[in-house]
């Protein structure tokens, strides 16, 4: 049998991993990490208001109250801030996920790049032109 | 010796998640811009008529069935986009519960959750039957 003392030592004892809370403060690089993955948040909100938009359609006409509070457009250009950055950044990466090869020959990351912004801009354009084209 | 004595396994489950997650981020990427802008700064200040600033031609968009198929695809996506980098940065953060069978469920079960609000919303406000 184990003494005591013996015992308590032989417990198993977890490591504890530990990191500063504020890490992700002292260096470039990973504040524009983390303000990248948190751009997730925003658009998950604004994409949260516009199913409330849809939803609020659906109510008749009497009920239906288009959004213009200050408040609301506030909202909306913090979101927009944060999705411009998080097209930004995911477009750039493009360059490195996909690989293309056309006629055996690897297509240049920065060509994908810009063939990304390139479909960034088109679909703008389009979808700019139904929102505003439909409205009255 | 045989090269193919043991048969790779396609590893499906990655290559599920791998599309929702990089597909989602992709579309979020290409469109969201414009919609903030459009629906959430110019139409709301009266810069440019905006679609959804009247009842009429809101409503009347919405029960166009690719309008309704695109606007599900952005949300679906999107959703578990944000689900799996939001429950990454929780880990990044110090949090290690974020990586539990819990967590995964809280998260992706959140996005399914949203996909189904998305599709009930869909089919009850100008339904197409």
């Amino acid at each position: 049998m184990k003494a005591p003392a013996q015992a308590a030592r032989a417990e198993p004892r977890s490591y504890r991993w530990s990191m500063p809370a504020n890490w992700w403060t002292r260096n470039r690089h990973y504040f524009l990490y983390v303000l990248r993955e948190f751009t997730a948040l925003p658009m998950a909100l604004w994409l949260l208001w516009l199913l409330y938009d849809i939803k609020s359609a659906g109510s008749g006409a009497a009920g239906f109250q288009p959004q213009k509070s200050p408040a609301f457009v506030a909202f909306s250009v913090v979101c927009f801030l944060f999705a411009s950055y998080h097209s930004y950044t995911f477009l750039k990466l493009a360059g490195v996920i996909m690989h293309v090869k056309v006629l055996d020959k690897t297509v240049p990351p920065r060509l994908i790049v810009l063939t990304m912004f390139g479909l960034w801009a088109v679909a703008s354009v389009v979808i700019g032109a139904v929102l505003i084209g439909f409205a009255r | 010796m045989s090269a193919h004595a043991t048969r790779p396994k396609t590893a499906f489950s990655h290559l599920f998640f791998w599309f929702l997650f990089a597909n989602g981020g992709g579309l979020a990427a290409l469109v969201l811009p414009v919609h903030i802008l459009v629906q959430g700064i110019l139409g709301p200040l009266g810069i440019v008529p905006v679609v959804d600033q009247h009842y009429d031609t809101w409503i009347s968009i919405l029960g166009n069935p690719i309008v309704k198929l695109y606007i599900l695809v952005l949300i679906a996506l999107s959703f578990f986009h944000f689900a799996h980098r939001l429950r990454y940065l929780l880990v990044d953060f110090g949090v290690p519960a974020a990586k539990s069978l819990t967590a995964q469920a809280i998260f992706y079960g959140g996005a399914v959750v949203v996909t189904a609000a998305t599709i009930w919303i869909l089919l009850t406000t100008a339904p197409l039957f």
